[in-house]
C-alpha cells in the first residue's frame, strides 16, 4: 500500500475510516530510530491508509491525531 | 502478552524504546476495546451484551517483547499526557527542519 503524501489527506481519511467502522479499526505507529521515521497506519482489514513522517514538526500533528483517536476509542458511544 | 496498568505500561514502553534505539524498531497499536474476552457468538446464538462504555486497548511490540494496557475513558487525559511526553523524549530521531526554526526566531526578534 502506498503512503499518503499529504498530512491533511491522511488525517481526514484515517478519521473517516475509524468513524465508519470503529469496532474493526486499528491504528498503528512504528518508530524506526536508525532510519529516523515514524510510520502511521490505519486499517479496517479491508482498506488501509499510511503516512510516513520524517520531520520533527510532524510529531506535533501525530500527537494531536493520536489523542483524538484515543478519545474516540475510549468513549460511551 | 503482558497486560499492565497504564503507568507501568509507559515505563516498560520507555525501556523497549531504549532497547530498540540502536538497530531495531517498535510499534504501538491503538484499538477500541469493548471489554469482551471471548469470540463473537455464531449467528442464531445470543449475541454478547453491548457494553455501556468502550475502552482503548494499547499494545506495544518490539522483536518478541509484547506489552499491552487498557485505557478507560477517565484515564485518557493522564495517559495521553504521559504518552506525548514519551513521544517527545524517545521519538527524537526525526529530521529537524531548519527553515521553521529561523522563521520562528525572526518573528520573535
Amino acid at each position: 500500500m502506498v503512503y499518503v503524501k499529504n498530512w491533511e489527506d491522511f488525517e481526514i481519511a484515517a478519521e473517516n475510516m475509524y468513524m465508519a467502522n470503529p469496532q474493526n479499526c486499528r491504528y498503528t505507529m512504528k518508530y524506526v530510530h536508525s532510519k529516523g521515521h515514524i510510520l502511521l497506519k490505519m486499517t479496517d482489514n479491508v482498506k488501509c491508509v499510511q503516512y510516513k513522517a520524517e520531520n520533527m514538526p510532524d510529531l506535533k500533528k501525530i500527537e494531536k491525531i493520536t489523542s483524538n483517536l484515543v478519545g474516540h476509542m475510549a468513549s460511551k458511544e | 502478552m503482558v497486560l499492565l496498568d497504564n503507568s507501568n505500561f509507559i515505563l516498560r514502553l520507555e525501556k523497549i524504546a531504549n532497547d530498540a534505539k540502536k538497530d531495531s524498531s517498535f510499534t504501538i497499536t491503538f484499538k477500541r476495546y469493548d471489554g469482551h474476552d471471548r469470540p463473537v457468538p455464531r449467528p442464531g446464538k445470543k449475541p454478547l451484551p453491548k457494553p455501556s462504555t468502550y475502552m482503548c486497548l494499547m499494545r506495544a511490540q518490539s522483536k518478541s517483547k509484547k506489552i499491552s494496557t487498557i485505557v478507560s475513558q477517565e484515564d485518557v487525559p493522564t495517559i495521553m499526557a504521559m504518552y506525548s511526553q514519551f513521544m517527545k523524549s524517545k521519538m527524537d530521531g526525526l529530521k529537524r527542519v531548519k527553515k521553521v526554526k529561523s522563521k520562528a526566531k525572526a518573528t520573535k526578534a
